[in-house]
């Protein structure tokens, strides 16, 4: 049995919780509560709150709404694009220009996804280092040194060392060249101007471009697309001149006129009419691979007779398929994976905009300029089991059995806080657990350092209201029994309470009297999960902090009493405490 | 070795380094540590693999003499080793230095034959991380990873799977708490 480690999940106040939720299995929604928000407890196991909690390090504070912002209720902003192996900055307007992959000598392995290293054909086999390349001669490949693939493999090899993504970009697999977009496109004008008018049957018979294009060729993808974009492009500007519609036929999607057009190519079948492009308003498809189509017959019986031979060990798995651009059926069709991009970004409040998290530009520092975390202004729960538990017994929680638990609250502020905790007596769910915190409000001491704390103590004790102090020599001595509205321990800025658990009993045949009312409306199995104690714990934080919120967490507390004003921030959390037995 | 310990697990260094009696390190005048380091028992450091290729700037040279490089507050787990990362290059076999900056967690069984690792970079436990690996700083390599050799980790990285991926991003609020300050003070001499 895996050990479990108890873990505390922040609820972000963005979730919309009065939309009632339905559970897998479940017939009806549920009725509507008709409960205030106070009164209703929050369900952890419901299928929306998986949504809706993180952990307190994955959470930010806005200052100027004064609310907890998880990554849901926030906004992205890109600072810089890089590429996450050769770590160089990417202008955006290359992103924009280029794509999202680096275009310089950064791939992945197509096998495994390992990066892959240049490495000269004459150099020892077993050279490693990419970065020696330059002083080697050609022809040079792309090694994994996780799984030992080689671009050899794919009948891929380079002239030169760097710039490997230009010059992957002109090899087919097999080591064939790609002829350029450019080239195409020379071909395809010369076509037209040569053979505008005639048929298609004559069109491609005579075809003599200059460099030769084969209207049966097989293109791959790229060319494909280029050709096939091209064509349509061509097609919309003849059958609707641009003066009449007023698009300039690139991307000029738009207008209505445009859409009814593209809705006309797959309504109006333009098959049966050979001479439909000379009329307007019709356009015709494409007809060759000079046009972009690719009618591939034989792809269908190489790709069985290539199975037939080599088997099921020559295929490419999903995973690897994923990773490519394009149909790639065979690993011999895989081809090395240009690295994606990685950004670097700032975070604002959904809300009201105000930045929360911004990082240096530069890809290489990892300072902020603004970081607001949760972590700075709301209380940390840390959970442990009160009695010790021995390396020899059991890591489960016992069914019926109670349990305590030691909440330790440390906060985080300058100024001093007062934490009020609610839970159900039981929590939600068919196996519900009884749940008692001991000490549902106290007082945690403000985040001064241990110099002003000192000064404090010597002038006022008012930040802690009078409460009685207990030394951790106290509580480990005396008392050993936890009582009821009391702190169990209490330091400069943190306090620990205790809270009694007794888990559920998961056995389904138990005697009816013992049963949930929820079990009683849904018996079956333990679902996945249900094993797992979770504590919903409502806390309410109220302090008085210094007007104006800009640096209520950060600035210099204390200083100024004057101008001072009361504070609240009240949420969910759920606590995981452990598992229960099933046994 | 004698069944019992009389004296406490660790030696400590003048500088606040923590030295297991128990572990392995070999070359020990190859070796830099910054200072409050623990080295736990059973940990294997290789300082004597040193770079026997000769350097070819000037500057370089009087970093010969060094294969392991590490800063301050780092943690050696038990088990886990630390070998400078080695190839052919011209025909001749050489190790390379490797360095480790601060507050570098390193998780039991875990072996290390990276070039560099960065500041703040949790590595878990049996974790691979291969040849001339780079490892910048903000990184967390999850339990049982393999990263492959040549791989480099951008900052802010969650890096998980045989061979290594990224799998996620480093949260805003995660960078604090991968300061091992409090981890160093916890260790006791018993
Ligand atoms: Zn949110
Ligand atoms: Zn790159
Ligand atoms: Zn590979
Ligand atoms: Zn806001």
């Amino acid at each position: 049995m895996a050990s479990f480690t108890p873990y505390t999940y922040f609820q972000c106040p963005c979730t919309d919780t009065s939309t009632p939720t339905r559970n897998l299995g479940d017939e009806q929604p549920p009725e509507t509560e008709e409960n205030s928000d106070d009164e209703r407890t929050f369900d952890p196991r419901a299928p929306r709150s998986n949504y809706s909690l993180y952990p307190l390090e994955h959470l930010f504070y806005c200052e100027d709404c004064h609310q907890i912002r998880c990554p849901r209720c926030v906004l992205d902003e890109i600072v810089t694009w890089y590429c996450p192996n050769c770590l160089f900055e990417v202008p955006s307007s290359t992103v924009k220009s280029e794509g999202n992959r680096c275009t310089r000598s950064c791939f992945q392995c197509p096998i495994c996804v390992a990066p892959l290293s240049v490495s000269s054909l004459e150099a020892p086999p077993e050279g490693l280092g990419a970065e020696l390349a330059s002083q080697q001669n050609g022809p040079f490949v792309l090694n994994c040194a996780y799984c030992m693939w080689s671009s050899k493999e794919t009948g891929i090899q380079f002239e030169k060392p760097n710039g490997i993504f230009a010059q992957l970009a002109k090899i087919k697999n097999g080591g064939e060249p790609i002829l350029t977009a450019k080239d195409r496109r020379k071909d395809r004008e010369e076509r037209k101007r040569d053979f505008s008018g005639s048929s298609a049957a004559e069109e491609s018979q005579e075809n003599e471009a200059p460099i030769n294009l084969d209207p049966n060729e097989r293109l791959d993808p790229e060319s494909q697309f280029s050709n096939l974009k091209a064509f349509y492009q061509t097609q919309m500007a003849e059958s609707s001149p641009v003066s009449a519609l007023g698009f300039t036929g690139d991307y000029g999607y738009g207008s209505p006129g445009a859409l009814s057009r593209i809705m006309g190519l797959y309504t109006g079948g333009s098959y049966a009419d050979k001479k439909s492009k000379t009329k307007s308003g019709t356009m015709r498809e494409a007809r060759d691979a000079l046009e972009g189509l690719q009618i591939d017959p034989l792809s269908d019986e190489d790709a069985i007779n290539k199975l037939r031979t080599e088997g099921w060990e020559s295929t490419a798995s999903a995973e690897q398929r994923h990773e490519q651009t394009t149909h790639t059926p065979f690993l011999s069709d895989l081809r090395p994976v240009a690295y994606l991009l990685r950004t670097k970004r700032s975070k604002r409040c959904k809300t009201c905009r105000h930045i929360l998290s911004k990082p240096e530009s530069k890809v290489q520092t990892t300072r902020f300029r603004i970081r607001l975390v949760a972590l700075n202004y709301i209380p940390s729960i840390i959970i442990k089991p009160l009695q010790p538990i021995l390396p020899t017994a059991s890591p489960l929680l016992a069914p019926l059995n109670p349990v305590q638990f030691l909440l330790t609250f440390k906060n985080p502020l300058f100024d001093s806080v007062k934490v009020t905790l609610a839970t159900p007596a039981k929590t939600p769910g068919r196996f519900p657990t009884k749940v008692t915190v001991l000490c549902p409000q106290f007082e945690v001491g403000a985040n001064t350092d241990v110099w002003d704390e000192a000064l404090r103590d010597n002038n006022t004790k008012s930040s802690l209201s009078g409460e009685k102090r207990r030394t951790k020599a106290e509580a480990s001595e005396g008392q050993h029994q936890a009582e009821a509205g009391k702190v169990w321990e209490r330091g400069r800025n943190w306090v620990s309470v205790v809270v009694e658990v007794v888990p559920p009993s998961l056995r389904i045949e138990d005697s009816e009297w013992l049963k949930s009312e929820e079990m009683k409306r849904d018996g079956g199995e333990v679902r996945d999960g249900e094993e797992v104690v979770e504590i919903p714990v409502f806390v309410r934080v109220e302090w008085e902090g210094e007007v104006g919120g800009e640096d209520s967490g950060l600035g210099g507390g204390g200083k100024d009493k004057e101008v001072r004003e009361k504070r609240e921030l009240a949420y969910w959390c759920v606590l995981g405490l452990g598992k229960v037995d099933v046994d | 070795m004698s069944k019992k310990q009389p004296k406490g697990e660790y030696i400590e260094t003048d500088t606040g380094n923590k030295v297991s009696r128990r572990s392995q390190i070999i070359g020990t005048t190859n070796i830099i540590l910054g200072g409050k380091t623990v080295i736990q028992a059973e940990v294997i450091i290789r300082g004597d693999l040193l770079r026997t290729y000769p350097a070819s700037n000037p500057s370089e040279k009087q970093g010969n003499t060094v294969a392991v490089a590490i800063g301050r507050y780092c943690f050696f787990s038990r088990g886990c080793e630390l070998r400078p990362p080695g190839k052919l290059y011209k025909g001749q076999f050489s190790h390379y230095p490797l360095k480790i900056a601060d507050h570098v967690f390193v998780g039991p069984s875990s072996i290390i034959e990276a070039a560099l690792i960065g500041s703040h970079v949790n590595i878990g436990s049996n974790v691979v991380v291969g040849k001339f690996a780079i490892i910048k700083d903000y990184v967390r390599i999850l339990d049982g990873s393999v990263v492959p050799p040549n791989m480099v980790i951008p900052s802010f990285s969650v890096v998980a799977g045989r061979p290594a991926r990224v799998v996620g991003e480093i949260a805003e609020g995660e960078v604090d708490g991968m300061d091992l300050r409090e981890v160093y003070r916890a260790v006791g001499n018993g």
